[in-house]
């Protein structure tokens, strides 16, 4: 069967979805459902074998006629969505439901169809011209999803934010294709390696891809808009939006010549995002901000093995570029499945408790069970540890530049200080996910809405499930999915299109079964040896006290106090303390909040001075016709002195 | 014919420097329409021998400049009630400072103009720019709609002057449309300023302020 088939299914089916949304939640929920399973059926078609899937039309849509093509690497991020968009659309019958929100549930259906109908055809288009057009489509449906809780002015906030943020991006990304278009003299995208005079356009992309990818400078959008989305929403943004800045880079990068230091941008601002990305996260106490800043990490462990790949290739196509490349190819998967999990079990604390301040939460694993341990299995995976999918990923990255580094030559001078930010960020990691989870999961209810939590149904558990046994598969069988990546990798570089898996990875499946096994036999033992020791059940921090209280354990920020105190030049915490003073003091309180720094303290001060200068300039337009005149004579003295001065013969 | 035209400008000159420094409309009106007639005569002593078209357009010019604006302005300042006050933005003796000034830098600009070797040892350039200076002084410096028209009358006949120096080739048709135009220009000023004393019970064109957005 031809990958078209489930294609144009697919795309009916979500048609039908944005059309019957409002109206009839049963029936979008199984187009939706068929509409991500063509999807899905699809990519994995062409990832499993079929040739690249090719179709024109002469149909024109805005003066090009319709062109679409679905090779390797779209088919890559076109499974995770499919699977994301399907998981996403059950949890959403229980998590957002239309009894408890009857005026946002029905438009969130369209929206969410409209979303990934975008998202496809971004992935599918190999026109620059419908590329923009699909790019536009999904980016204002995704605003329309963030702001679905819109009665509450910090979401409108976060929305308003990412529409900018979003904008500014594409702005580049006009500026590029209508640059691509009129140097090739044509909207066709395609591979274009021979082009040299095209290779600086790059530099346009990144910046426009960049700004939805989240990377570290330009990430501002992120937080905001993550936290402020409804869980399920949060899940689709972080696990495939963010993702299609990825897919524009890696596309790209692989279609267009890149410039000579674009392999070393590439790897530098990864390894930054990596480092700074998490280290946020670490200081946050909002857990879907923590989240959203866990992406920004992600995206910048994933450059950083797009940028290695790019140096490889621009070194005789280096096969240790083809290791970090498929690295950060499967870590598109990984990253995707993980996060989504993450944030519907973030969703589910939130729908059971009501609120996302970590410091407000503490003991759910109690009420709790399927979501705490759901939870503990994602936190495990994206910190990086073995023998889950994070560390397949992660470690195929890490692999590739460690040879880079032991190699002779200038691409060792980019990948040893990667490699070793890339060490310090999963450190990091694992303390910022020992935290939420400790913090949220672990210890005595901080607050009353924590000890009358609740276990979130069958319809937000199984998409949990779901998710969860596919990052278990991804970590410990790795090999299984190595003909998808070889085939992405293929598209990217020919020279590296090999079926054959690395020796690494092949070992590295057996490996983490082994130590799987070992770790499920000493839970069972410890199980066993506590169970005949007799239980004796207590607080998890209680600190040697008698009768500790809730109030006594580890907060969010105490948690991370000491890694985050590495971090306070970048970080900047802002703390009001007020001490207990005297011998009868008054009720003291130490409170610590952390800004966004790129907004608060960069591009806030940055604005704001530009609409002191616009408002001085509106000085100058008075009314006064006498001083308007006056602005014409110094024009036309300058003018004239200038000639006068300089344009003489 | 040079001496004549140099003393001619001369006088427009002169009349510039009083249209500057005077305090009253009425003196600022006759100054201006002086210099349009001054200028006015200069057709006949440039082309020589004046046929019956160049002189067609001195009387035009005479009469237009001489006798019909003079007439309209003062019209508008009759049936608006105008004070007979100029009201200046900038000082008398600061606009005459700046106007003499302005026709030393003149004459110190048009000699590294490269003009032709029959216009050099003429007024026509340096006359011409510090009219323009002053028209452009009398815009900017005075509050008064009469005013202001009077200095946008002198700036034109700066730029008459200017155009003098292409009398020989260009058609005397563009001359005289010229001249209707500012005519027209002037008539229809003189309306608007009675619409504005109206509507504002004022011609100081400070209040027009409250019309910018």
């Amino acid at each position: 069967m031809t990958p078209g088939v489930p294609l144009l299914f697919s795309a009916a089916c979500l048609l039908g979805g944005v059309v019957c949304g409002p109206r009839r939640a049963r029936t979008w929920l199984a187009l939706t459902l068929a509409g991500a399973a063509g999807a899905l059926g699809a990519a994995l078609l062409v990832l499993g074998g079929a040739p690249d899937w090719e179709w024109r039309h002469g149909f024109a849509v805005g003066g090009e006629t319709l062109h679409f093509r679905l090779d390797g690497l779209s088919a890559l991020f076109l499974a995770l969505l499919g699977l994301v968009a399907g998981t996403g659309a059950i949890y959403a019958q229980e998590y957002w439901p239309e009894a408890h929100y009857p005026a946002s549930a029905p438009g969130g259906r369209s929206w969410w169809c409209g979303l990934v109908l975008g998202m496809g055809l971004v992935l599918v288009s190999a026109n620059g011209l419908h590329f923009l057009i699909a790019w536009e489509l999904f980016t204002v449906c995704a605003f329309f999803l963030i702001t679905l809780d819109r009665q509450r002015r910090e979401v409108r906030k976060a929305g308003w934010l990412y529409l900018a943020a979003s904008h500014a991006g594409t702005v580049c990304l006009f500026a590029f294709f209508a640059t691509l278009a009129a140097r090739t003299g044509s909207w066709e995208i395609g591979p274009l390696r021979g082009r040299l005079d095209c290779a600086p356009l790059f530099w346009l992309a990144l910046a426009g891809f960049g700004v939805k990818a989240g990377l570290f400078p330009l990430h501002i959008w992120l937080p905001a808009a993550h936290a402020g989305a409804p869980s399920h929403v949060s899940a689709i943004l972080s696990a495939v939006a963010v993702k299609m800045g990825v897919y524009g880079l890696i596309r790209f990068s692989g279609w267009l010549p890149a410039p000579a230091a674009a392999g070393w941008v590439v790897t530098g601002l990864g390894a930054v995002s990596a480092l700074f990305g998490i280290a946020f996260a670490l200081a946050q106490n909002d857990l879907k901000r923590l989240l959203a800043y866990c992406t920004v990490e992600n995206v910048g462990i994933i450059l950083t093995g797009l940028g290695a790949a790019m140096l490889g290739a621009a070194h005789g196509d280096a096969p240790w570029g083809r290791l970090a490349l498929a690295g950060a190819l499967l870590h598109v998967w990984n990253h995707g499945a993980v996060k989504a999990l993450l944030f519907f079990g973030a969703g589910s604390v939130l729908h059971a408790t009501g609120t996302r301040e970590m410091s407000r939460l503490g003991g759910l694993w109690r009420a709790m069970p399927w979501t705490a341990s759901l939870f503990a299995l994602g936190a495990v995976a994206i910190a990086g540890l073995p023998p889950l999918n994070g560390f397949v990923s992660e470690w195929l990255v890490c692999l590739g530049l460690f040879d880079a580094a032991t190699r002779p030559g200038p691409s060792a001078w980019a990948a040893t200080p990667a490699a070793m930010v890339l060490a310090v960020a999963g450190a990091l990691a694992l303390a910022t996910f020992a935290k939420a989870a400790a913090i949220v999961f672990l210890g005595a209810a901080r607050t009353r809405s924590a000890e009358h939590a609740h276990e979130c149904g069958a319809l937000m558990r199984g998409p949990m499930l779901a998710l969860a046994a596919l990052c278990l598969a991804l970590g410990l069988a790795p090999v299984w999915f190595w003909p998808a990546i070889a085939r992405a990798a293929g598209a990217w570089n020919p020279a590296w299109a090999g079926r054959e898996p690395p020796a690494p990875l092949a070992i590295l499946g057996p490996l983490q079964g082994m130590l799987a096994l070992l770790a499920v036999a000493a839970a069972a033992g410890l199980w066993w040896k506590s169970r005949a020791n007799g239980w004796r059940r207590g607080l998890t921090w209680d600190c040697g006290y008698a009768h500790p209280s809730a109030r006594m354990q580890y907060t969010s920020g105490s948690f991370a106090g000491i890694a985050a105190g590495w971090f306070g030049w970048l970080l900047r915490p802002e703390r009001r303390i007020r001490r207990p003073r005297g011998p009868l003091p008054a009720a003291a309180s130490w409170m610590e909040r952390v800004p966004e720094t790129v907004l608060e303290r960069v591009l806030g001060p940055a604005g704001r001075a530009l609409l002191r200068l616009s408002s001085a300039a509106r000085r100058l337009q008075h009314g006064r016709v006498q001083a308007y005149i006056l602005y014409v004579v110094a024009g036309l003295l300058a003018v004239g002195t200038l000639v006068l001065l300089g344009g003489m013969p | 014919m040079n001496e004549t035209t140099n003393l001619l400008i001369g006088i427009a000159m002169g009349l510039n420097l009083l249209a500057l420094g005077s305090s009253r409309l009425p003196t600022l009106i006759l100054a201006m329409s002086a210099q349009g007639v001054v200028l006015g005569l200069m057709p006949l002593l440039i082309v020589e021998p004046p046929d019956w078209r160049v002189l067609l357009v001195a009387v035009a010019t005479v009469a237009g400049k001489g006798l019909v604006i003079p007439h309209l302005l003062r019209r508008a300042m009759r049936t608006a009630h105008i004070d007979r006050e100029v009201e200046p933005f900038i000082g008398f003796v600061p606009s005459l400072l700046l106007g003499a000034g302005g026709t030393i830098a003149a004459v110190a600009v048009a000699r590294t103009l490269p003009l032709l070797p029959e216009h050099s040892g003429s007024l026509l350039v340096p006359g011409s720019l510090a009219s323009v200076l002053t028209g452009f002084v009398l815009l900017i410096g005075r509050a008064k709609a009469i005013s202001q028209v009077c200095g946008y009358l002198i700036l034109e006949n700066g730029i008459y002057l200017f155009g003098l120096l292409l009398i020989h080739s260009t058609p005397l048709l563009v001359e005289s449309g010229i001249l209707l135009d500012v005519t027209v220009g002037v008539f229809i000023i003189g309306i608007i300023v009675d619409r504005i004393q109206r509507a504002f019970d004022s011609l100081d064109t400070r209040k027009l302020t409250a019309l910018r957005e």
